[in-house]
């Protein structure tokens, strides 16, 4: 058959480096160019670009929380107590809730110890930080939905982690419960997919780690009063890590 | 799916962008919103969960470090961290399975079609691919996606096509030649 050459052109040859045929002699060359040449590089991001989308296919799977504790780990994330022995993150409840996958989690005995340089932290995180979480958990302590919210874009996402299951005609509304104050609608999110909410300024304000972000069951298109007229399904308080 | 919409994209733009400054909560986010999709690409090409475990792990670990140098003008974060991830898991194919791989292992490891759920909400980036994969014929197709999915080497494909080695590179050159041009359009 009449190949398209084994002294096939560079772009070619990027072009299988990003599809993942070549062996890892071939790749080392490759990466080797990337180094070395903007033209190459180039040429191979353009390539990723073209067969990334390939990725759309694949089924997500929830890694198992302990992934997470290592990753924080090997990179000492995780703020140690001064004067006190550091809590080990595999008995921290709070983070495999807040990791959306529920409490009862055993954690594997041994821990994969990383030879890693700890990067130097500068910790400016408060300062710009600009994001809130919030595990918006279900009564029995598993996450329905987390939120993201991003400050300087006024905006945040609220994907759902665990499907809840809702009645033909009934749908899920996220209410935003200031300390004290009456639920303010946030709107009608989806059960299945990520949704995507603006922020006005007036709502900006009161996020923050007094207030609660809450879930109810309310009829197809939202509350018709402003205000909860179903059960509450899910609630979560805002903050970070 | 992660970033299908234009604003989902911006987002996972912005908490790449933050965590390259350091900021640990951004990186967290980042975490919550992408590493069950990561995860599924690593278990798909690794077959193996604890491979699929570490393989993530580093990954995360590298994009911590590397963070700082993401550049939205050049590539999205999702982009860059699929990139990121691949690389990790075929290093990992490369360094341990390199000429061990069963051949057996690797049947029936991929789908010709995508998954219903991918069918229905797939980006419009991957609609275009589809596109084109389409006008491509069915066996080259196939060598296509599994090549993608499996980070098989030419040598390894050939092997479970049953096919020489010398075809099996025509078929997917071809199809990148091909792929290349129809998506330039």
């Amino acid at each position: 058959m009449n190949t398209p050459a084994d002294h096939h052109d560079d772009d070619l040859r990027y072009a299988e480096y990003v599809l993942g045929v070549l062996d890892a002699y071939a790749r080392a060359a490759v990466e080797q160019e990337i180094q070395d040449s903007a033209q190459a590089a180039a040429a191979v991001a353009q390539w990723q670009r073209r067969l990334m989308p390939f990725a759309d296919e694949v089924v997500a799977s929830t890694p198992a929380p302990y992934v997470w504790a290592r990753i924080q780990d090997a990179l000492q994330l995780a703020a140690p107590a001064p004067s006190r022995p550091r809590p080990r993150l595999w008995d921290n409840l709070r983070l495999w809730r807040w990791l959306g996958l529920g409490a009862s989690v055993v954690a594997a005995a041994s821990v994969a110890i990383l030879l890693v340089q700890p990067r130097q932290l500068a910790t400016p995180a408060a300062s710009q930080a600009g994001y809130l979480v919030a595990a918006i958990e279900q009564d029995n302590g598993i996450t329905g939905w987390t939120a993201t919210m991003d400050l300087p874009h006024a905006r945040m996402i609220v994907v759902p982690a665990t499907p809840v299951a809702f009645a033909p005609g009934r749908t899920p509304e996220l209410w935003l419960i200031p300390a004290g104050g009456k639920p303010i609608s946030l709107g009608v999110i989806a059960r299945d997919k990520p949704t995507s909410i603006a922020l006005r300024a007036d709502l900006l304000a009161r996020l923050d780690a007094t207030a609660l972000l809450a879930v109810s069951v309310e009829p197809d298109g939202g509350s018709p009063t402003g205000q909860p007229t179903g059960p509450v399904v899910a609630k979560g308080t805002i903050g970070g890590a | 799916m992660i970033a299908s919409s234009p604003d989902e994209r911006e987002e996972l733009n912005g908490l790449l962008i933050h965590a390259g400054r350091g900021d640990q909560q951004a990186f967290t986010a980042l975490y919550q919103r992408t590493s069950s999709k990561l995860f599924g690409v690593c278990l798909r090409m690794l077959r193996q969960r604890g491979e699929a475990e570490e393989t993530l792990q580093e990954t995360f670990i590298t994009v911590w470090r590397r963070a700082a140098s993401f550049d939205p003008g050049k590539a999205s974060a999702i982009t860059w961290l699929v990139t990121l991830r691949r690389n990790k898991a075929i290093d990992r194919l490369r360094q341990h399975r390199e000429e061990h791989l069963d051949p057996l292992q690797l049947e029936a490891s991929v789908d010709e079609a995508p998954t219903p759920a991918a069918d229905a909400e797939t980006s419009q980036e991957h609609q275009r691919l589809q596109r084109c994969l389409d006008a491509l014929e069915p066996q080259q197709r196939r060598a296509v996606r599994e090549a993608f999915f499996t980070g098989a080497t030419y040598n390894q494909l050939a092997t479970r096509d049953k096919v020489p080695l010398g075809t099996m590179k025509s078929w997917i050159r071809r199809s990148l030649l091909q792929l290349r041009t129809c998506l330039e359009r």
